[in-house]
């Protein structure tokens, strides 16, 4: 298991009976970037991220998590120590106040930093003795963040963390992720703010019915995928302009849309062979690269 | 930290419980011999029969009492923090189960220890400032019997709470094993009742109302070692267990 | 009555900082199907080129970027260090990014120099002339156009 990988998995299966929540799943996150883990609900990402905690036993396949294998439960309590997570519902100890929270966790890290605790706790206005299950969903989420935050861990590991979060902070929670990977921390989050993940990740991972769909760096699919839109006089049916790498082909009247994922070139030149009278090529968000990738059937 | 937390947890549940316990004690022995020994005091004729039955009638109520409260200390854990969502932080943290598991059951042996000894300090008191014979043998004997028989009880909480995932249905179903236990022995397996044991009731003379000298090892080990064996299993699950 | 001043003194030390940057930063767009790093590297390329930029000029910090711009820190990580490859950047350990631009990019920015002071020169006349500066104005654009028509057909 190469350690330049911050995870690394190879097969892992979690199975329920006959239902495979993540099936032979092989990610690979790199070191020192901020890596995306979208996919839609029921897609298998919190499953597979209590997996390299140690929390849920794997089926099957092994994982290693900076460096570490997970089979060993000596050793994965050792690597939460180096690691930080924020769970998908932000679950707190609703008995305690916000600053006995604070002093309990802070107790359990040696990468836990007091002033970044201290700014942090203003930034967001916690109510310092205030019972935690009092407080309001934004607040908690704003508590769960700032226990990560005010640490200093090798990786940083947020399921849907904007959950909860009007815009304002979002774009806090954005500039906190970037400010933490600038120091050097390697974040993996799952996310449904498309927009957001844009912006801040340098992977992208897309996992649907507990499978891996895509992995890649996100220049790449900037500069890979593209739309183009085709007005012919005569149309050509679909299976001419068939390429290696598109998605999807939609026609109608003189009009034909191609989504594809690369050979854009080879794609423009088929259809000019094909007489193409207009061609307009655009790019693709990753909202819609997203929709593309977990559109396929289970079966496929 | 991890003390601190189980602590929070428990603290309502062990205070509450301890009060009423060690209240109801002092308050049953000091008004008990307040009616029973005015004037001439235990040294009239079966007078001193009578105070040591006293203490042996207190020792029937606390049994109950405490049984109740060590079921109550038995609960939690992870698996009730898992139905309460947030399993998964503490699970984040840097410690082993075991340890969690470690933790929650030593101070609630500590409570459940605290449970017993101090109800009995305060009829010690009662009982001194009455000017009666009560003999520290006596009520050490009373406490190590509940202690040492009684910790199957919570061993026994500890073991369901680790398996049932419901916030009252651990307690409801531990409360159950309790009451079956207690008649299925007193109906069929009276001499190895565990209830009758730690009540005194297979040690006490009936004509002194002493606890009889030798102190039943037979029986406390036993129910020690099925404390051990329980505590071990729920252990098992607790690591083996997916959250 | 004494007047009281608008802002009460003390609230002037809260006000924002002016941004030592050299240069005013645009965010990143990142629906235009191109790398962040690219647009990136294309705004301080543009600055440098039109004089904005001067040699011997610090680039922010990457962190200090990064949270400005609310991007990956390893976009400003490529951009410098293909700015540094492109000669536009020198990147001196321990102490930042420094502009150091190359004798094409210098002499565009002096060429606009130059010309803005011909510009001058020519305003001043058409001034003493009578001419108002807005007639001047449009007289400028009109030839402007003019000459991008011409160009255009050639």
């Amino acid at each position: 298991m190469t350690d330049s990988l911050a995870i690394h998995t190879s097969g892992l299966t979690k199975s329920y009976g006959q239902f495979l929540a993540v099936d032979s799943l092989n990610l690979a996150v790199p070191r020192n970037r901020i890596t995306a883990f979208l996919g839609p609900n029921g897609a298998g990402k919190s499953t597979t991220i209590k997996m390299l905690l140690g929390m849920i036993q794997p089926t099957n396949g092994d994982a290693a998590v900076l460096g570490h294998a997970i089979s060993n439960p000596t050793e994965c309590s050792r690597l939460r120590e180096r690691i930080a997570y924020v769970a998908e519902d932000k679950p707190l100890y609703g008995y305690m106040t916000v600053e006995q929270l604070i002093r309990f966790t802070s107790r359990f890290y040696s990468d836990w930093r007091p002033d970044q605790a201290q700014r942090l706790l203003i930034a967001y206005r916690l109510p310092v003795h205030k019972k935690v299950r009092s407080l309001s969903k934004g607040m908690r989420t704003k508590l769960a963040l700032l226990l990560a935050f005010a640490r200093r861990p090798e990786l940083l590991i947020l399921d849907e963390p904007s959950e909860g979060l009007d815009p304002v902070g979002i774009e806090e929670l954005l500039v906190e992720l970037v400010s933490q990977a600038a120091a050097g921390v390697t974040v993996f989050f799952s996310s449904h703010q498309l927009a957001e993940v844009e912006r801040v990740a340098d992977h992208v991972c897309i996992l649907n019915h507990g499978r891996l769909r895509l992995s890649a760096p996100i220049d790449d699919l900037r500069q890979s995928y593209r739309r183009i839109d085709f007005v012919f006089e005569a149309v050509p049916s679909a299976r001419e302009l068939i390429v290696p790498g598109i998605e999807r082909i939609r026609s109608s009247g003189h009009q034909i849309t191609v989504l594809t994922s690369r050979n854009a070139d080879e794609v423009i030149r088929r259809a000019r062979d094909l007489s193409a009278v207009s061609v307009e090529v655009s790019p693709v968000p990753l909202r819609e690269i997203f929709l593309e990738t977990v559109k396929e059937t289970p079966g496929s | 930290m991890l003390w601190y937390k189980a602590w929070l947890e428990t603290r309502g549940r062990f205070l509450a419980c301890l009060i009423t316990l060690t209240l109801f004690c002092f308050i049953f022995v000091h008004h008990a011999q307040e009616i029973a020994f005015r004037g001439d005091g235990p040294l009239r004729p079966g007078g001193l029969a009578d105070y040591y039955r006293l203490l042996f009638v207190n020792q029937q109520f606390l049994v109950i009492m405490w049984v109740v409260s060590a079921v109550l200390l038995g609960m939690g854990g992870l698996v009730r923090e898992k139905a309460l969502g947030i399993s998964t932080f503490t699970l984040s943290l840097p410690v082993s189960r075991t340890r969690l598991f470690g933790v929650r059951v030593t101070l609630g042996i500590f409570q459940a220890a605290a449970l017993a000894i101090l109800p009995w300090c305060a009829v010690f008191l009662a009982s001194m400032s009455a000017g009666l014979p009560i003999r520290l043998s006596q009520v050490s004997f009373y406490v190590f019997l509940l202690l040492g028989g009684g910790l199957s009880y919570f061993a026994m909480a500890i073991f369901i709470s680790s398996f049932v995932e419901g916030e009252y249905t651990a307690p409801a179903i531990s409360f159950g094993v309790v009451l079956l236990t207690a008649i299925a022995f007193d109906a069929w397996l009276r001499p190895f009742s565990l209830w009758r044991l730690i009540a005194g009731d297979l040690s006490i003379d009936r004509r002194t109302y002493l606890l009889s000298p030798e102190f039943p090892w037979l029986g406390v080990s036993s129910s020690l070692a099925a404390t051990l064996l329980m505590l071990l299993l729920a252990l098992q699950r607790i690591r083996k267990r997916d959250f | 009555m004494r007047s009281r001043p608008l802002v009460p003194n003390r609230l002037l030390y809260y006000t924002v900082p002016i941004q030592r940057y050299s240069m005013l930063f645009q965010k990143l767009n990142p629906e235009l199907g191109q790398p962040l790093y690219l647009q990136l590297m294309q705004q301080i390329q543009h600055a440098a080129e039109t004089g904005i930029l001067r040699d011997g000029d610090q680039l922010p910090g990457i962190r200090t970027l990064a949270e400005e711009l609310v991007v990956s820190p390893n976009t400003i990580v490529k951009a410098y260090t293909e700015l540094e490859h492109c000669g536009v950047l020198e990147l001196r350990q321990g102490l930042g990014a420094f502009v150091k631009t190359g004798r094409r990019t210098r002499s565009i920015a002096d060429r606009v120099q130059l010309a803005r002071r011909r510009f001058r020169n020519v305003i001043d006349n058409l001034r003493a002339e009578n001419l108002r500066d807005d007639e001047i104005q449009r007289a400028f654009e009109a030839e402007l156009l003019i000459a991008a028509e011409a160009s255009r057909k050639k």
